[in-house]
Protein backbone atom coordinates (compact mmCIF):
# COMPACT_ATOMS: atom_id res chain seq x y z
CA UNK A 1 0.00 0.00 0.00
CA UNK A 2 1.25 3.46 -0.89
CA UNK A 3 1.41 5.54 2.21
CA UNK A 4 2.59 8.82 0.81
CA UNK A 5 -1.07 9.96 0.26
CA UNK A 6 -2.60 8.99 3.05
CA UNK A 7 -3.47 11.97 5.51
CA UNK A 8 -1.99 11.97 8.96
CA UNK A 9 -5.67 10.70 10.92
CA UNK A 10 -5.79 7.85 8.31
CA UNK A 11 -2.09 6.71 9.09
CA UNK A 12 -2.77 6.64 12.78
CA UNK A 13 -6.10 4.81 12.09
CA UNK A 14 -3.79 2.07 10.26
CA UNK A 15 -1.56 2.05 12.91
CA UNK A 16 -4.25 1.19 15.43
CA UNK A 17 -5.08 -1.66 13.36
CA UNK A 18 -1.23 -3.32 13.43
CA UNK A 19 -0.34 -1.52 10.38
CA UNK A 20 3.93 -1.47 10.51
CA UNK A 21 4.03 0.43 6.92
CA UNK A 22 1.79 3.35 8.25
CA UNK A 23 4.15 3.49 11.36
CA UNK A 24 7.11 3.48 8.88
CA UNK A 25 5.45 6.47 7.16
CA UNK A 26 4.46 8.25 10.04
CA UNK A 27 8.19 7.82 11.51
CA UNK A 28 9.25 9.40 7.95
CA UNK A 29 7.05 12.55 8.07
CA UNK A 30 7.43 13.26 12.26
CA UNK A 31 11.31 11.73 13.48
CA UNK A 32 13.28 14.80 12.91
CA UNK A 33 10.31 16.97 14.58
CA UNK A 34 10.07 14.62 18.10
CA UNK A 35 13.52 14.29 18.26
CA UNK A 36 14.54 17.58 17.77
CA UNK A 37 11.89 18.61 20.39
CA UNK A 38 13.40 15.64 22.77
CA UNK A 39 16.73 17.11 21.98
CA UNK A 40 16.27 20.38 22.32
CA UNK A 41 14.89 19.88 26.34
CA UNK A 42 17.36 16.78 27.36
CA UNK A 43 20.35 18.25 25.22
CA UNK A 44 21.86 14.32 24.91
CA UNK A 45 21.41 12.52 21.54
CA UNK A 46 21.06 9.01 22.49
CA UNK A 47 17.93 9.94 25.37
CA UNK A 48 16.34 12.31 23.12
CA UNK A 49 16.60 9.19 20.53
CA UNK A 50 14.99 7.08 23.69
CA UNK A 51 12.08 9.54 23.95
CA UNK A 52 11.70 9.39 20.03
CA UNK A 53 11.26 5.95 20.30
CA UNK A 54 9.20 5.22 22.97
CA UNK A 55 7.03 8.50 21.39
CA UNK A 56 6.52 6.14 18.29
CA UNK A 57 5.86 3.01 20.37
CA UNK A 58 3.56 4.88 22.77
CA UNK A 59 1.82 5.67 18.97
CA UNK A 60 1.39 2.30 18.41
CA UNK A 61 0.19 0.82 21.44
CA UNK A 62 -2.88 3.65 21.36
CA UNK A 63 -2.78 4.99 18.35
CA UNK A 64 -6.72 4.18 18.45
CA UNK A 65 -6.95 6.48 22.01
CA UNK A 66 -5.91 9.32 19.06
CA UNK A 67 -8.98 11.90 18.82
CA UNK A 68 -8.46 13.94 16.14
CA UNK A 69 -10.77 16.38 17.15
CA UNK A 70 -8.33 17.47 19.91
CA UNK A 71 -5.19 18.08 18.22
CA UNK A 72 -3.33 17.22 15.00
CA UNK A 73 -1.13 14.48 14.77
CA UNK A 74 1.38 16.77 15.23
CA UNK A 75 0.61 18.58 18.13
CA UNK A 76 -0.34 14.82 20.04
CA UNK A 77 3.36 13.39 18.87
CA UNK A 78 5.33 16.59 20.35
CA UNK A 79 2.92 17.00 23.45
CA UNK A 80 4.06 13.19 23.92
CA UNK A 81 7.52 13.86 23.11
CA UNK A 82 8.18 16.70 25.44
CA UNK A 83 6.23 15.75 28.63
CA UNK A 84 8.57 12.58 28.42
CA UNK A 85 11.52 14.35 27.96
CA UNK A 86 10.73 17.06 30.84
CA UNK A 87 10.21 13.37 33.38
CA UNK A 88 13.22 12.30 32.18
CA UNK A 89 15.08 16.09 32.81
CA UNK A 90 13.27 16.72 35.69
CA UNK A 91 14.17 13.12 37.50
CA UNK A 92 17.73 13.95 36.46
CA UNK A 93 17.38 17.27 38.29
CA UNK A 94 20.90 18.15 36.97
CA UNK A 95 19.81 21.27 35.37
CA UNK A 96 18.40 22.92 38.76
CA UNK A 97 21.93 23.36 39.48
CA UNK A 98 22.20 26.57 37.79
CA UNK A 99 25.66 26.52 37.76
CA UNK A 100 25.50 23.31 35.51
CA UNK A 101 22.92 25.52 32.64
CA UNK A 102 24.78 27.63 30.20
CA UNK A 103 21.94 30.51 30.04
CA UNK A 104 24.23 31.62 27.23
CA UNK A 105 23.22 27.91 25.41
CA UNK A 106 19.34 28.83 25.39
CA UNK A 107 18.37 29.96 21.43
CA UNK A 108 16.05 28.27 20.07
CA UNK A 109 16.40 29.89 16.07
CA UNK A 110 19.49 31.08 14.33
CA UNK A 111 20.59 27.45 13.65
CA UNK A 112 21.33 25.71 10.70
CA UNK A 113 18.19 24.01 9.75
CA UNK A 114 17.80 22.02 6.82
CA UNK A 115 15.00 21.05 5.46
CA UNK A 116 13.35 17.92 5.71
CA UNK A 117 12.30 16.52 2.46
CA UNK A 118 9.60 13.88 3.95
CA UNK A 119 8.38 17.05 5.97
CA UNK A 120 5.05 18.61 4.45
CA UNK A 121 5.22 21.81 3.09
CA UNK A 122 2.63 22.79 5.53
CA UNK A 123 5.18 22.20 8.33
CA UNK A 124 7.71 23.62 7.02
CA UNK A 125 6.25 26.89 6.12
CA UNK A 126 4.64 26.33 9.71
CA UNK A 127 8.22 26.22 11.62
CA UNK A 128 9.59 28.68 9.86
CA UNK A 129 6.87 31.01 11.02
CA UNK A 130 6.82 30.00 14.29
CA UNK A 131 10.99 30.37 14.17
CA UNK A 132 10.50 34.03 13.07
CA UNK A 133 8.03 34.94 15.60
CA UNK A 134 10.32 33.88 18.58
CA UNK A 135 13.27 35.70 17.47
CA UNK A 136 11.27 38.95 17.49
CA UNK A 137 10.89 38.38 21.33
CA UNK A 138 13.30 40.57 23.12
CA UNK A 139 15.99 38.28 24.85
CA UNK A 140 15.09 38.21 28.38
CA UNK A 141 11.69 37.22 27.14
CA UNK A 142 13.09 34.35 24.99
CA UNK A 143 14.89 33.28 27.60
CA UNK A 144 12.24 32.65 30.51
CA UNK A 145 9.83 31.26 28.04
CA UNK A 146 12.15 28.79 26.70
CA UNK A 147 13.03 27.62 30.45
CA UNK A 148 9.79 27.51 31.16
CA UNK A 149 8.77 25.54 27.89
CA UNK A 150 11.81 23.39 27.14
CA UNK A 151 13.64 22.96 30.34
CA UNK A 152 9.98 22.53 32.51
CA UNK A 153 11.08 25.09 35.11
CA UNK A 154 8.41 26.97 37.43
CA UNK A 155 8.34 30.60 37.68
CA UNK A 156 10.05 30.38 41.14
CA UNK A 157 12.46 27.89 39.57
CA UNK A 158 13.00 30.43 36.96
CA UNK A 159 13.01 33.46 39.06
CA UNK A 160 15.69 31.93 41.51
CA UNK A 161 17.59 30.75 38.11
CA UNK A 162 18.05 34.23 36.55
CA UNK A 163 18.39 35.79 39.90
CA UNK A 164 15.32 38.12 38.60
CA UNK A 165 12.46 39.41 40.96
CA UNK A 166 9.82 36.80 40.84
CA UNK A 167 7.07 39.35 39.60
CA UNK A 168 9.40 40.29 36.62
CA UNK A 169 9.55 36.48 35.64
CA UNK A 170 6.12 36.37 35.49
CA UNK A 171 5.73 38.92 33.59
CA UNK A 172 8.36 38.24 30.62
CA UNK A 173 6.55 34.91 30.18
CA UNK A 174 3.21 36.51 29.88
CA UNK A 175 4.25 39.01 27.67
CA UNK A 176 6.00 37.06 25.60
CA UNK A 177 2.89 34.29 25.12
CA UNK A 178 0.92 37.35 24.56
CA UNK A 179 3.51 38.47 21.62
CA UNK A 180 3.29 35.12 19.88
CA UNK A 181 -0.25 34.92 20.07
CA UNK A 182 -0.75 38.05 18.24
CA UNK A 183 1.62 36.79 15.70
CA UNK A 184 0.01 33.76 15.02
CA UNK A 185 -2.89 35.49 14.77
CA UNK A 186 -1.69 37.59 12.11
CA UNK A 187 -0.34 34.74 10.11
CA UNK A 188 -3.80 32.55 10.35
CA UNK A 189 -5.80 36.42 9.46
CA UNK A 190 -5.77 35.76 5.55
CA UNK A 191 -7.55 32.73 6.05
CA UNK A 192 -9.87 31.63 8.59
CA UNK A 193 -10.77 28.17 7.59
CA UNK A 194 -7.48 26.69 9.22
CA UNK A 195 -7.75 23.57 11.16
CA UNK A 196 -6.73 25.55 14.50
CA UNK A 197 -9.55 28.67 13.92
CA UNK A 198 -10.83 29.70 17.10
CA UNK A 199 -14.52 29.77 17.83
CA UNK A 200 -15.77 33.39 18.54
CA UNK A 201 -17.74 33.03 22.06
CA UNK A 202 -20.56 34.96 23.08
CA UNK A 203 -20.15 38.34 24.54
CA UNK A 204 -21.21 37.75 28.02
CA UNK A 205 -18.36 35.34 28.16
CA UNK A 206 -21.03 32.55 29.11
CA UNK A 207 -22.03 29.06 27.56
CA UNK B 1 -11.53 29.79 43.47
CA UNK B 2 -15.11 31.39 42.83
CA UNK B 3 -16.18 30.95 39.07
CA UNK B 4 -15.81 34.80 38.27
CA UNK B 5 -12.16 35.01 39.80
CA UNK B 6 -11.27 34.73 36.06
CA UNK B 7 -7.30 33.24 35.83
CA UNK B 8 -6.97 34.79 32.42
CA UNK B 9 -3.48 36.29 34.03
CA UNK B 10 -2.31 32.68 34.83
CA UNK B 11 -3.22 31.05 31.75
CA UNK B 12 -0.37 31.63 29.61
CA UNK B 13 2.02 29.80 32.51
CA UNK B 14 -0.62 27.75 33.18
CA UNK B 15 -0.42 26.30 29.19
CA UNK B 16 3.67 26.17 29.78
CA UNK B 17 3.61 24.04 32.58
CA UNK B 18 5.61 26.84 34.80
CA UNK B 19 2.83 27.71 37.63
CA UNK B 20 3.35 26.19 41.13
CA UNK B 21 1.07 22.73 41.70
CA UNK B 22 -0.89 24.70 44.19
CA UNK B 23 -1.55 27.91 41.94
CA UNK B 24 -2.39 25.21 38.64
CA UNK B 25 -4.83 23.90 40.78
CA UNK B 26 -6.64 26.47 41.11
CA UNK B 27 -6.17 27.30 37.61
CA UNK B 28 -7.41 24.16 36.32
CA UNK B 29 -10.55 24.59 38.83
CA UNK B 30 -11.45 27.51 37.35
CA UNK B 31 -11.14 26.35 34.00
CA UNK B 32 -13.88 23.64 34.89
CA UNK B 33 -16.41 25.98 35.15
CA UNK B 34 -15.67 29.05 33.20
CA UNK B 35 -16.23 29.11 29.63
CA UNK B 36 -14.40 32.21 29.17
CA UNK B 37 -11.26 31.21 30.64
CA UNK B 38 -11.65 27.92 29.02
CA UNK B 39 -11.53 29.33 25.46
CA UNK B 40 -8.72 31.50 26.60
CA UNK B 41 -6.45 28.70 27.61
CA UNK B 42 -7.59 26.75 23.89
CA UNK B 43 -6.05 29.45 22.64
CA UNK B 44 -2.58 30.06 24.29
CA UNK B 45 -2.85 25.94 24.51
CA UNK B 46 -2.33 26.50 20.68
CA UNK B 47 0.14 28.91 21.00
CA UNK B 48 2.37 26.85 23.25
CA UNK B 49 1.85 23.81 20.54
CA UNK B 50 3.62 26.46 18.14
CA UNK B 51 6.50 26.85 20.16
CA UNK B 52 7.34 23.29 19.74
CA UNK B 53 8.00 23.86 15.95
CA UNK B 54 10.79 26.32 16.75
CA UNK B 55 13.50 24.11 17.86
CA UNK B 56 16.41 23.83 15.61
CA UNK B 57 16.06 20.78 12.75
CA UNK B 58 18.44 17.94 13.83
CA UNK B 59 17.74 14.47 12.04
CA UNK B 60 18.50 11.09 14.61
CA UNK B 61 20.74 8.66 13.54
CA UNK B 62 19.86 6.42 10.88
CA UNK B 63 20.16 3.30 12.86
CA UNK B 64 16.98 4.74 14.91
CA UNK B 65 14.06 3.62 12.30
CA UNK B 66 15.50 -0.11 12.60
CA UNK B 67 15.54 0.16 16.40
CA UNK B 68 12.15 1.11 16.45
CA UNK B 69 10.67 -1.54 13.83
CA UNK B 70 12.76 -4.28 15.93
CA UNK B 71 10.81 -3.11 19.16
CA UNK B 72 7.63 -3.33 17.35
CA UNK B 73 8.19 -6.59 15.93
CA UNK B 74 9.28 -7.95 19.03
CA UNK B 75 5.98 -6.41 20.21
CA UNK B 76 3.73 -7.86 17.48
CA UNK B 77 5.40 -11.36 18.31
CA UNK B 78 4.12 -11.53 21.73
CA UNK B 79 2.38 -14.59 22.17
CA UNK B 80 -1.33 -14.38 21.23
CA UNK B 81 -4.33 -16.27 22.69
CA UNK B 82 -4.52 -19.11 21.15
CA UNK B 83 -8.84 -19.24 20.03
CA UNK B 84 -7.27 -16.08 17.95
CA UNK B 85 -8.27 -17.02 14.22
CA UNK B 86 -11.05 -19.38 15.28
CA UNK B 87 -13.68 -18.83 13.03
CA UNK B 88 -17.67 -19.65 13.55
CA UNK B 89 -19.30 -21.86 10.88
CA UNK B 90 -20.90 -19.63 8.90
CA UNK B 91 -24.72 -21.27 9.10
CA UNK B 92 -24.08 -21.38 13.18
CA UNK B 93 -23.36 -16.77 12.95
CA UNK B 94 -27.37 -16.12 14.03
CA UNK B 95 -27.63 -18.44 16.69
CA UNK B 96 -24.00 -16.62 17.99
CA UNK B 97 -25.34 -13.03 17.73
CA UNK B 98 -28.30 -14.47 19.59
CA UNK B 99 -25.61 -15.93 22.16
CA UNK B 100 -23.62 -13.08 22.39
CA UNK B 101 -26.44 -11.04 23.07
CA UNK B 102 -27.66 -13.04 25.98
CA UNK B 103 -24.13 -13.22 27.09
CA UNK B 104 -23.95 -9.62 27.39
CA UNK B 105 -27.29 -8.83 28.70
CA UNK B 106 -26.57 -11.56 31.47
CA UNK B 107 -23.23 -9.89 32.07
CA UNK B 108 -24.88 -6.52 32.43
CA UNK B 109 -27.23 -7.67 34.82
CA UNK B 110 -24.53 -9.45 36.69
CA UNK B 111 -22.27 -6.17 36.80
CA UNK B 112 -25.06 -4.33 38.16
CA UNK B 113 -25.31 -6.85 41.40
CA UNK B 114 -21.99 -6.56 41.69
CA UNK B 115 -21.73 -3.18 41.54
CA UNK B 116 -24.38 -2.40 44.15
CA UNK B 117 -22.51 -4.81 46.24
CA UNK B 118 -18.95 -3.10 45.95
CA UNK B 119 -20.72 -0.22 47.52
CA UNK B 120 -20.28 -1.24 51.00
CA UNK B 121 -17.21 -3.49 50.46
CA UNK B 122 -13.55 -3.11 49.79
CA UNK B 123 -12.77 -6.65 48.40
CA UNK B 124 -15.34 -8.99 47.10
CA UNK B 125 -14.51 -12.38 46.13
CA UNK B 126 -16.38 -14.04 43.52
CA UNK B 127 -17.15 -17.72 44.10
CA UNK B 128 -14.29 -18.72 41.26
CA UNK B 129 -11.68 -16.60 42.64
CA UNK B 130 -12.30 -13.06 41.00
CA UNK B 131 -11.93 -10.18 43.03
CA UNK B 132 -13.36 -6.84 42.80
CA UNK B 133 -11.41 -3.95 44.67
CA UNK B 134 -12.87 -0.78 45.76
CA UNK B 135 -10.35 2.21 45.27
CA UNK B 136 -9.96 5.89 48.00
CA UNK B 137 -11.00 8.77 46.26
CA UNK B 138 -8.32 11.36 47.28
CA UNK B 139 -8.77 15.33 47.97
CA UNK B 140 -7.91 16.12 44.19
CA UNK B 141 -10.54 14.25 43.25
CA UNK B 142 -13.41 13.86 46.01
CA UNK B 143 -16.08 12.49 43.57
CA UNK B 144 -14.35 10.17 42.27
CA UNK B 145 -14.57 6.10 42.50
CA UNK B 146 -12.72 3.64 41.00
CA UNK B 147 -12.79 -0.66 41.16
CA UNK B 148 -10.40 -2.89 40.16
CA UNK B 149 -11.28 -6.57 38.81
CA UNK B 150 -8.90 -8.86 38.55
CA UNK B 151 -9.57 -12.53 37.04
CA UNK B 152 -8.85 -15.25 39.59
CA UNK B 153 -5.07 -16.62 38.18
CA UNK B 154 -4.51 -12.86 38.26
CA UNK B 155 -3.28 -13.15 34.61
CA UNK B 156 -6.14 -10.41 33.29
CA UNK B 157 -7.20 -7.43 34.99
CA UNK B 158 -10.08 -4.49 34.62
CA UNK B 159 -9.90 -1.28 35.96
CA UNK B 160 -13.10 1.13 35.96
CA UNK B 161 -13.53 4.46 37.09
CA UNK B 162 -16.37 7.13 37.22
CA UNK B 163 -16.24 11.05 37.97
CA UNK B 164 -12.61 11.52 37.02
CA UNK B 165 -12.05 15.06 35.80
CA UNK B 166 -11.35 15.02 32.19
CA UNK B 167 -7.85 16.54 31.74
CA UNK B 168 -6.49 18.62 29.23
CA UNK B 169 -4.55 16.80 26.24
CA UNK B 170 -1.27 17.40 27.39
CA UNK B 171 -2.17 15.12 30.72
CA UNK B 172 -3.65 11.50 30.80
CA UNK B 173 -4.48 9.12 34.00
CA UNK B 174 -1.70 6.72 34.78
CA UNK B 175 -2.67 3.45 36.72
CA UNK B 176 0.52 1.96 38.46
CA UNK B 177 1.01 -1.71 39.73
CA UNK B 178 3.08 -1.40 43.13
CA UNK B 179 5.41 -3.90 45.04
CA UNK B 180 8.02 -3.27 48.06
CA UNK B 181 7.69 0.66 46.66
CA UNK B 182 8.61 -0.47 43.07
CA UNK B 183 5.74 0.96 40.49
CA UNK B 184 4.88 -0.38 37.34
CA UNK B 185 2.81 0.84 34.27
CA UNK B 186 -0.63 -0.56 34.11
CA UNK B 187 -2.39 2.01 32.15
CA UNK B 188 -2.57 4.94 30.60
CA UNK B 189 -5.66 6.79 30.09
CA UNK B 190 -8.27 9.44 29.46
CA UNK B 191 -11.78 9.22 30.77
CA UNK B 192 -14.60 10.96 28.66
CA UNK B 193 -16.88 13.86 29.36
CA UNK B 194 -18.49 12.02 32.29
CA UNK B 195 -15.40 11.09 34.17
CA UNK B 196 -16.15 7.21 33.11
CA UNK B 197 -13.37 5.01 31.52
CA UNK B 198 -12.74 1.52 31.84
CA UNK B 199 -9.83 -0.08 30.42
CA UNK B 200 -7.13 -3.53 30.77
CA UNK B 201 -4.31 -3.64 33.44
CA UNK B 202 -1.47 -4.90 32.04
CA UNK B 203 1.58 -6.20 34.04
CA UNK B 204 4.90 -8.58 33.33
CA UNK B 205 3.54 -10.36 35.85
CA UNK B 206 0.08 -11.59 37.66
CA UNK B 207 -2.02 -8.96 39.40
CA UNK B 208 -1.75 -11.45 42.23
CA UNK B 209 1.80 -10.05 43.42
CA UNK B 210 1.44 -6.60 43.60
CA UNK B 211 0.05 -5.00 46.97
CA UNK B 212 -1.68 -1.84 45.94
CA UNK B 213 -2.87 0.50 42.85
CA UNK B 214 -2.47 4.15 42.57
CA UNK B 215 -3.95 6.43 39.82
CA UNK B 216 -2.20 9.70 39.37
CA UNK B 217 -1.89 12.45 36.99
CA UNK B 218 0.84 12.28 34.60
CA UNK B 219 1.28 13.97 31.07
CA UNK B 220 0.43 12.67 28.04
CA UNK B 221 1.97 9.55 26.89
CA UNK B 222 2.41 7.98 30.88
CA UNK B 223 5.51 8.57 32.87
CA UNK B 224 8.11 6.15 34.10
CA UNK B 225 7.33 6.12 37.28
CA UNK B 226 4.51 8.13 39.21
CA UNK B 227 5.32 11.83 39.31
CA UNK B 228 2.08 13.67 39.70
CA UNK B 229 -1.17 14.21 41.82
CA UNK B 230 -2.58 11.03 42.99
CA UNK B 231 -6.36 10.80 42.07
CA UNK B 232 -7.70 6.51 43.45
CA UNK B 233 -5.53 4.33 45.59
CA UNK B 234 -6.90 1.04 46.49
CA UNK B 235 -4.60 -2.20 48.30
CA UNK B 236 -5.02 -5.15 46.41
CA UNK B 237 -4.14 -8.57 47.96
CA UNK B 238 -1.56 -8.18 50.57
CA UNK B 239 -2.75 -4.99 52.42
Amino acid sequence: MNFKKSDHAALIRLIADEDTGALEELYARYTRLVFSVALTIVNDHSVAEEVALDVFVHVWRGAATYRPERAKVSTWLVAIARHHAIDILRRQRARLDAKSLNLDDISLVGDSNTADPEESAELTSQREYIRGAVAQLPAEQKQALILAYFSGYTHQQISELLEQPLGTVKTRIRIAMQKLRQLLLQEDEPSDKSEDAQVAYPIDGKE
Amino acid sequence: MLKDNHVLESIPAYVLGSLGDDEARLVAEHIRVCYLCRKELDAYQIVADQLSLAVPDVPPSVELKSRLMERIQSLKNKPVSRFEGWRLPRRLIPAGILAGLLLIVLLAFSNLLLWQRLKNLDVLTGPLGMRAIALQNTDESPGASGFVIVGADGQNGVLVVDQLPPLDEAHEYQAWLERAGTYTNGAIFSVDKSGYRGVRLTAPESLLKYSSVQVTIEPAGGSEAPMGRQVLTGSLFNP
